[in-house]
């Protein structure tokens, strides 16, 4: 089974072939030497990688995992070779433009865009507050606003759409 | 001593006082809004009362609410922990008059340095030094502009009734102020009804150095040296330290006798801390907090004193019992906290929600985690964010840095991201092990930058999990997955084998035709 790693934002190749109920793995054509052993089902991992002992902690779903090591924190996002391909089709299909998310739960305070607006790269779409301070929430490249997914004054949850952008005007 | 007591608060905090009312014999009784019921200050007080509502307004903040609690649980005074109603001097008023023993300074007092210019004035008066900038609050720009020329930039623009960050920006020349004025007057006036503003100089290599006071009801008053906060975020301290690098003996004989003035220029009862501002070799006062810090336990480290225990000694009447220089004696080694917070720094430190999972808590030799944590806490926005502090001693600076250094890599907090491995980043910066930082040194840290090294292990560890994370959902059919609900339609819908009715129980499953 091959796996597309993004650590840290930087993409590694893992090849992954169980074989007799013991599970061998290669990280970018190298074979690692690893014993994995889950401690709980809640993420903890007592791992080995060639008699070097390691107390990871690990939790997530199948794309976006999050890896706790000696107090430092690693960003994984995952893809198999199909998702891979569904995700460069679908970046292909929208050309720039996008859906911006929140990334925390917050309250929508005040929107800065209308439909149909051309806006740069960094330009602020909208301002998001949350635990009593405002965020300004920018436009993650250039494009044209395609629909406004929140009102003011309206909540959203983490992960919540909340603007939708077009490829700019060539 | 009293029988019992109410603590007017939650979290972390709320469980630290119930510890040393433990300790002492005094039953500790814990409020709690609805989403607290299962907290853990609750489930290690003595007794619990509900408050009721899930906002802090609607429980923690509703001051009939808690003394009527504090009343009905037969508590003689309330602890008001930090935050909340700890600094509203209404509140210490209204417990006082409920016949209730408050466990703090006198409202008068709060009062007094709860309106910065106020207390400003009342500092000055006292021979305490002080920022140069505005006596009285501004509230129109033109006048602004003209003051802040006058008292010279870099300026601080400071909302009059503000407090946690909030209402605050630095100005560094005459073309930002109108914009920067008018935002943040317009937070202040939302955050705390009064947009107010007041106008000082904006100090170089400033350092936050606080110091610790203690006052009985007899007149004694002592300091129980500094702590260093520079280390701090949009003025959301991260790493506090106990002693600081800077102050050697002689000044801090100094800067503790102009807290101990500044306490006793307000009739001060009870513990409480005085800010100051070190530039160059100079301290101004900045303002007191007339209540416990979060980070008082680093001076508990290095002056081997429970505050909570001398504060219910002294509230209830006790004299303090030693002299300043018996304090001073007892001063030991270092101390460092590390504020764990339910944020992400690798995302501009926006909050993180979730609920606590996967939870590993350091421990060894001279290592505290003063936290209420535990696994299926949720965290949610409705409370502060901090939810852990993690304090080490040491016996010198050097010591206790390593140690927390190794006390943060056996933490583990799941199911939220928090700023420990920022701290980690400034553990390490080299500028930071030699003592040479401001209150500016953490935008000078680059605390999203990954680091680590170890990104080939975790990526095959992460290519591991999601293997046997898909295996298990493939053994196991859970109701909200996909394969379950097209199981049981299938099951449901399919001609063959004949839909039957879940057996109810095991012996009617044999009775059923095959």
């Amino acid at each position: 089974m091959k796996y597309f790693v993004t650590v840290n934002g930087r993409a590694r190749e893992v090849d992954l072939v169980e074989r007799l109920g013991r599970i061998e793995v290669s990280v970018d054509g190298r074979k690692l030497d690893l014993s994995y052993e889950e401690v709980d089902n809640l993420g903890q991992v007592a791992l080995l990688e060639g008699g070097r002992s390691w107390g990871v902690s690990i939790e997530g779903d199948e794309h976006t995992v999050t890896c706790s090591i000696a107090g430092r924190l690693y960003a994984v996002e995952i893809e198999d070779e199909r998702e891979r391909a569904a995700h460069a089709a679908e970046r292909e299909a929208s050309k720039g433009g996008g859906v911006v998310k929140s990334i925390m739960p917050g309250v929508v305070v005040k929107l800065l865009v209308k439909e149909g607006d051309v806006v740069e790269k960094g330009q602020s779409l909208l301002v998001l507050e949350a635990m009593k301070m405002q965020n300004e929430i920018g436009a993650p490249g250039p494009g044209v606003v395609k629909s406004l997914h929140v009102k003011e004054k309206e909540a959203v949850s983490s992960g919540a759409k909340l603007v939708t952008l077009a490829a700019p005007p060539a | 001593m009293f029988r019992r007591i109410l603590i007017a608060n939650r979290g972390e905090i709320a469980l630290r006082i119930i510890r040393t009312c433990r300790e002492m014999g005094v039953e500790p009784v814990a409020v709690y809004s609805e989403v607290d019921r299962k907290s853990l200050h609750v489930r290690m007080a003595h007794s619990a009362v509900a408050l009721g509502g899930s906002t802090p307004r609607e429980s923690y903040l509703d001051a009939a609410k808690v003394i009527a609690a504090a009343k009905a649980s037969g508590a003689e005074a309330i602890h008001p922990g930090y935050g909340f109603l700890s600094e509203r001097a209404y509140f210490a008023r209204a417990v006082v008059e409920a016949g209730l023993v408050w466990i703090g300074p006198p409202a008068d007092a709060i009062e007094t340095m709860g309106d910065k210019i106020i207390a400003r004035r009342t500092m000055q008066a006292a021979g305490v030094p002080v920022v140069p900038g505005l006596v009285d609050p501004i509230e129109d720009v033109e006048r602004a502009v003209a003051d802040a020329e006058r008292i010279g930039f870099p300026i601080m623009l400071k909302a009059s009734a503000g407090g946690g960050g909030k209402g605050i920006r630095i100005v560094r020349n005459a073309k930002d102020l109108p914009g920067a004025f008018r935002t943040a007057s317009g937070e202040a006036q939302a955050a705390f009804g009064d947009g107010r503003m007041y106008i000082e100089r904006y100090l170089d290599e400033p350092r936050h150095i606080e110091v610790q006071l203690l006052f009985d009801k007899h007149g004694n008053g002592v300091h129980y040296g500094e702590r260093e906060c520079s280390i701090q975020r949009r003025h959301q301290k991260l790493i506090e330290e106990a002693p600081s690098v800077v102050i050697d003996d002689a000044l801090r004989l100094r800067i503790g006798e102009i807290a101990v003035r500044a306490g006793a220029a307000v009739g001060y009862q009870n513990a409480g801390t005085v800010e100051f501002l070190y530039s160059k070799g100079e301290v101004f006062f900045l303002e007191m907090n007339t209540r416990l810090q979060v980070e008082h336990p680093v001076t508990e480290m290095v002056y081997g004193v429970d505050l909570v225990r001398e504060q219910l000694r002294v509230a209830a009447g006790e004299k303090l019992g030693y002299t300043q220089a018996e304090v001073l004696a007892r001063k030991r080694g270092w101390s460092m906290e590390v504020r764990i917070n339910a944020e992400d720094p690798f995302n501009g430190f926006v909050p993180s929600t979730g609920v606590i999972g996967n939870l590993r808590a350091p421990g060894g030799p001279w290592v505290r985690l003063d936290a209420a944590l535990y696994r299926g806490m949720e965290v949610s926005l409705n409370y502060d964010p901090m939810l852990a502090k993690l304090i080490v001693w040491g016996p010198d600076r050097t010591a206790a840095i390593e140690r927390m250094k190794r006390a943060l890599a056996e933490l583990n907090v799941g199911g939220v991201r928090t700023s420990a491995p920022a701290a980690l980043t400034v553990l390490e910066d080299e500028r930071f092990v030699r003592g040479d930082f401001d209150t500016h040194f953490l935008s000078t840290v680059d605390l999203a930058a990954p680091r680590g090294g170890e990104d080939d292990l975790v990526a095959a560890s992460a290519a591991i999990y999601r293997h046997l994370l898909a295996r298990r959902r493939a053994l196991v059919t859970g109701a909200s997955t996909r394969a379950a609900w097209s199981a049981r339609s299938r099951a449901r819908h399919s001609a063959y084998p004949p839909h039957v009715p879940a057996p109810s129980t095991p012996s009617a499953a044999k009775e059923l035709p095959r």
